[in-house]
């Protein structure tokens, strides 16, 4: 919807002060930056990551002791979804090779490789196959296809300082490694990567990258990209099932210590159901359905830390999780857009922050953690962010002063997809400035593992988002597209010769939920919570408040 | 803290003008403001099917609805278009598609295929409903006619943004599912067609090959950061950064000759 | 000069030959055919059905495309895309009642009342060229050939959207003429070459097109000369099974009419696509000094 009255008032104040802003610009003048110290304290203060009370300590599991985020410890200091002693381990709905738990990009290129290695392949899915973040990744994935100005070792150098060093060598020796071939399989599968007439493969840079390696198909590289394995995955139906709004609630163990199966909750009929595998990926992605902290987010309906949840509770360590990405420009208005990513390239164009009374209040090219905290600062703390018309609060991001400084035009023609994007609501954004707020967008960490996709546990592998280690406590731009590729592929493949070679089979068991819910007992967790939480509740204050029934009864409330 | 950002859990707490709409026939009072996903939502439904990424990319949320008086089918993604006073209508979360299986080794890349695969596209009558239902504007009547033609390339580029939510399938007379054709027709011209790209192909047998592992091992030797004890790979993490630092950045404005003055870690005969 | 083109689907996929010959041939009269950019199926069959708007939509959606981009006349080669937009447009003329359903249920377009010219190649060739200019192009000359021109049905029938009305016609035979051929007249050069019913009812099919062959060499013709794929398909294409099947059927060559044209105005003979007839017509040709022998 176009702005209200109230916001196109509050607009005129920054146009007032726009000139003034553009000729000091214009005279090689910006905001001051802030110095390391001040990046710190306002770190420290602000973004949502270093703040304290926004974590606290895991009581239990093998990470006990470990501070993260108050709603992710709320799921795995939480019940299991089903009673161990009613599950019928005897009699399994269904029996596979490989189990792969997550339909997005890297479960389904794991499924792809899986069947490669003439293994029968079951994916559970929890909304419809290629509902995930993957689908959503727009800006491109980084790979050193060119050797000429390129390889893996600058790749490599690029994602440990984007990850403050502290990423694991292996995962990143690896993922820099595949990248290349990566790209190779996707063109073999017919994605359509953007290319120059004689075949180059264009390429740009991502916020981080030493050389531009960030390989896109037009602006929608990850749909592109789903719905090209989709498609692959969907031609080998003979040995690739696929189980649509049928999440995997809980992982099943046998006596010998083994993964070998899950249990799974058809979302539509309410049926628990038993898979037995002789192997299992986890690819459930991300958590930004969390909502950590309140926060909006860009990811997909479904990421609700699902794989996390379960592995955890069958004992897998979990890594990096006390860092969230958060974007610090998201669309806060209007409504229809929220979470909605406004590219870097604006700011990197020049377009000022601005507040309610149109005055700067931060360097607008400042890091992106350091910028997401100036952002929050000026709403909560100085109280001068632009109020909007559903009770929140937000930031002009001026986006007319580029159109002042470079010509008329220049938004609509550099930044397209945005302005078709604002223009559906009435909203020029050539003439009106955006309203932001940052935006919940990447879990940096995760479940533990190895660069051949294994885990502490046999016949348990993971891939994607849902695995820790990778990108150490800073994902860079590019980099997610590309690791669901690389150990989708690994743990699909390795999972499928564990299955087909190495199985060590032994009794279906729940004991492991048994000995957690003992656990959360003993650690004195008082709590009625269950997980995964499998969809965000959007249930608003009156709709809940007539909702009497004492329990829930099968789907019905 | 932080509070401003509470999305999607609020209710607007300024007081918002209510309209009527009409879920499934079924009248409901909603903010003007909303979205038709949040609407449903604020009506009381949650959503199994018939909502994704909720970004508009995902194809899960397809949308046909009607306004009183008007005989037009309307449509629109749940997760973008803002109700409107009356309007009546439906999700179609899924709707039966027929895909054709085929083994993607074997096929060339000739429009014979795509044929051979989905005859019924010689069922279509120009009628255009497809075109006129598709939320992401894009010319379907137009790409069928293409791949008839046999120019694959041409389909492909107009089919480009399809996110395959199905309204073209559930109003095409021919019985077509048209974005099943269009996604066979992308990735025929995506691996078949268009021009190849050898530099992938060479990069990727340098790295088999083993030419960039020792530079790889001296760089991973190093080791890392423990984010909770900083200090304990200290010099080799200050070596690490020395590296990172003195890395040569191609700038922003380069094109596709440009080569950095270190040729460390990179292959000869690249391109 | 340039002329609007509407190609057809079948001219770009299975029939190369009848379009990429034409587009060299009229280059050598320099005429620049302009092909429309959006375009669908032309609808393949004119619907007998008094009643059946549905199939007119696709080829009057053509004829407004056509229209909106100022191409009109529009030129067919193909006889079968011919008949049906000539027809349809026609119609949209003539027809008060059908054409405001029509407008009324294609809203998205503007109005059409048949605005748009239909022309064919032979006509346009007629008319608008001359045939002493195609001679006078003319480097090759068909010298000694005896060329047997079919019309099958779609290029006269009906009789309003014919492309000769006299009552005897000669536009295809004095193309050839043109070109330096002679002309057989044979009793079967209007019998329809079968069409569909190759599919629905390939034995009646094979009936109406031994006929045609039969009587195109009894009266002397050494190639048999066609303006669409499908009767390329039916005459030319299934001959080969024709004689495995049936015993005394002699063969006989079968060529589009655009592909004698580029032949004869010197037009590499690349440009004419010859592996794209049966092997017959390459042989027959090349034994004629038409073509050099590979």
């Amino acid at each position: 919807m176009p702005y209200p009255d109230s916001l196109k008032e509050l607009i005129k104040k920054v146009e007032a002060t726009r000139p003034a802003r553009v000729e000091k610009k214009k005279a090689g003048g910006e905001f001051p930056a802030l110095n390391l110290d001040e990046r710190k304290g306002v770190l420290e203060q602000f973004h949502p990551d270093v703040k304290e009370e926004g974590r606290r300590e895991i009581k239990i599991g093998p990470n006990k002791g470990y501070r993260i985020c108050h709603e992710m410890v709320d799921l795995v200091e939480a019940r299991s979804r089903v009673n161990p002693d009613k599950v019928d381990l005897s009699k399994p709905d269904y029996t596979t090779d490989v189990l792969i738990i997550g339909g997005g990009g890297a479960g389904t290129s794991a499924a792809l490789l899986a069947q490669e290695q003439g293994a029968k392949v079951i994916i559970a899915t929890k909304l419809r196959h290629g509902d995930a973040n993957t689908m959503m990744a727009e800006g491109g994935i980084q790979a050193a296809t060119k050797g000429w100005k390129d390889s893996p070792y600058y790749h490599y150098l690029d994602i440990m300082g984007g990850g403050h060093f502290t990423n694991v060598p292996e995962l990143v020796s690896t993922l820099s490694k595949e990248a290349p071939d990566v790209i190779r399989w996707l063109l073999s599968l017919g994605c359509n990567f953007s290319k120059f007439e004689d075949g180059t493969l264009k390429t740009m840079h991502g916020g981080g990258t030493s050389r531009k390696r960030m390989h896109f198909a037009a602006d929608i590289t990850g749909a592109e990209m789903m719905r090209t394995v989709r498609d692959e995955a969907r031609n080998r139906i003979d040995d690739i099932s696929v189980i649509e709004f049928s999440p995997a609630v809980e992982l099943i163990m046998n006596d010998k210590g083994a993964c070998a199966g899950a249990v799974l909750y058809n979302m539509e009929t309410a049926e628990y159901l038993v898979i037995k595998a002789k192997s299992v990926v986890m690819a459930t992605g991300g958590s930004g359905r969390l909502h950590v902290q309140n926060f909006m987010t860009t990811n997909h309906y479904g990421a609700t830390a699902d794989g996390i949840v379960m592995a955890y509770r069958a004992g897998v360590p979990l890594c990096f999780l006390h860092t969230i990405q958060y974007h610090p420009t998201g669309v806060i208005f209007p409504e229809q857009a929220e979470g909605i990513l406004i590219t870097e390239k604006f700011r990197g164009a020049g377009a000022n922050l601005v507040n309610v009374d149109g005055n700067q209040f931060v360097f607008e090219r400042e890091p992106r953690d350091v910028e997401a905290a100036c952002i929050i600062r000026e709403c909560v703390n100085v109280n001068k962010g632009v109020p909007t018309p559903t009770g929140k609060f937000g930031i002009w991001l001026d986006s007319p002063m580029l159109d002042v400084m470079f010509g008329e035009g220049y938004v609509k023609k550099e930044f397209p997809g945005k302005h078709i994007l604002f223009s559906r609501f009435g909203i020029d954004i050539g003439v009106e400035p955006m309203l932001i707020y940052p935006t919940l967008h990447y879990q940096n960490g995760g479940l533990e593992f190895k660069d051949d996709g294994s885990t502490k546990i046999p016949g348990f592998y993971v891939a994607g988002e849902v695995g820790g280690g990778i990108h150490g406590e800073n994902r860079l731009m590019g980099n997610s597209l590309l690791d669901i590729m690389v150990y989708g592929r690994i743990s699909g493949k390795n999972a499928a010769q564990y299955a087909m070679n190495g199985v060590v089979d032994g009794e279906l068991t729940l004991d492991h939920v048994r000995k957690y819910h003992q656990e959360i007992d003993e650690s004195g967790i008082e709590t009625d919570r269950i997980s995964p939480m499998l969809l965000p509740d959007y249930t608003l204050e009156h709709v809940k408040a007539k909702q009497y029934s004492a329990e829930y009864e099968g789907t019905l409330r | 803290m932080c509070d401003t950002a509470t999305i999607e859990k609020k209710v607007p707490e300024v007081a918002e003008e209510l309209v009527p709409i009409y879920i499934m026939g079924k009248k409901y009072e909603v903010p003007a403001s909303l979205t038709i996903m949040k609407a449903m939502e604020y009506a009381g439904y949650q959503y199994i099917r018939g909502a994704g990424c909720r970004g508009g990319i995902c194809g899960a949320c397809a949308t046909v609805y009607r306004k009183p008086g008007d005989y037009h089918i309307r449509v629109g993604l749940a997760c973008q278009t803002v109700v409107e006073a009356d309007m009546y209508l439906t999700q179609i979360p899924f709707f039966p598609a027929n895909r054709a299986v085929y083994k993607w080794e074997d096929v060339r890349g000739e429009a014979e295929e795509v044929f051979a695969a989905y005859p019924e596209l010689f069922r279509c009558l120009a009628c255009n409903a497809c075109t006129k239902v598709c939320p992401m504007d894009i010319p379907v009547m137009d790409y069928v006619a293409a791949i008839k033609q046999g120019n694959l390339e041409k389909a492909a580029e107009l089919s480009f943004d399809c996110i395959q939510c199905g309204l073209c399938a559930t109003r095409c007379m021919a019985e077509m599912a048209q974005y099943h054709i269009a996604q066979m027709v992308r990735r025929l011209v995506g691996a078949k067609i268009a021009v190849p790209s050898p530099h992938v192909d060479k990069q990727v047998a340098a790295i088999k090959s083993g030419h960039y592992d020792e530079a790889l091992k001296e760089v991973m030797a190093l080791g890392t950061m423990d984010p909770f004890n900083q200090d304990a790979n200290k010099e080799n993490i200050d070596k690490l950064k020395e590296l990172y630092n003195k890395r040569q950045g191609e700038s922003h404005a380069t094109d596709e000759s440009w080569e950095p003055d270190d040729k460390y870690a990179l292959l000869e005969d690249a391109r | 000069m340039k002329i609007g083109y509407y190609p057809g689907c079948t001219l770009k996929t299975k029939a190369k030959n009848l379009e990429i010959s034409t587009i060299e041939a009229m280059k050598k009269l320099d005429v620049e055919m302009v092909e429309l950019d959006r375009w669908n199926c032309c609808g393949a069959v004119y619907s007998l059905a008094d009643d059946d708007l549905v199939h007119l939509l696709a080829p009057v959606r053509d004829l407004i495309r056509a229209r909106d981009a100022g191409l009109t006349p529009l030129m067919t080669l193909c006889s079968m895309c011919y008949n049906t937009l000539a027809r349809a447009n026609l119609l949209m003329r003539n027809d008060e009642v059908k054409r405001e359903a029509i407008n009324n249920f294609m809203e998205e377009e503007e109005n059409y009342q048949g605005e748009v010219e239909v022309v064919h190649l032979l006509n346009f060739l007629r008319d608008s060229i001359g045939w002493d200019k195609v001679k006078a192009a003319v480097e090759n000359p068909l010298d000694g050939i005896k060329l047997a021109p079919y019309y099958g049905c779609t290029l006269t029938r009906p009789l309003d959207v014919s492309v000769d009305h006299n009552t005897y016609h000669n536009v295809f035979g004095d193309m050839m003429k043109a070109l330096g051929g002679e002309v057989v007249d044979f009793q079967e050069a209007e019998t329809c070459c079968g069409s569909y019913q190759v599919i629905s009812n390939p034995d009646a099919a094979e009936k109406t097109t031994v006929r045609i062959i039969e009587s195109a060499l009894k009266a002397g013709a050494d190639a048999l000369v066609l303006s669409c794929p499908l009767c390329d398909y039916n005459l030319g294409k299934k001959q080969a099974d024709l004689m495995a099947s049936r015993e005394g059927i002699q063969p006989l060559p079968v060529v589009y009419m655009s592909q004698l044209m580029a032949l004869a105005f010197g037009v590499p003979a690349e440009m004419a696509h010859f592996e794209l007839n049966p092997p017959l017509t390459r042989e027959f040709l090349e034994a004629r000094g038409l073509l050099a022998r590979v």
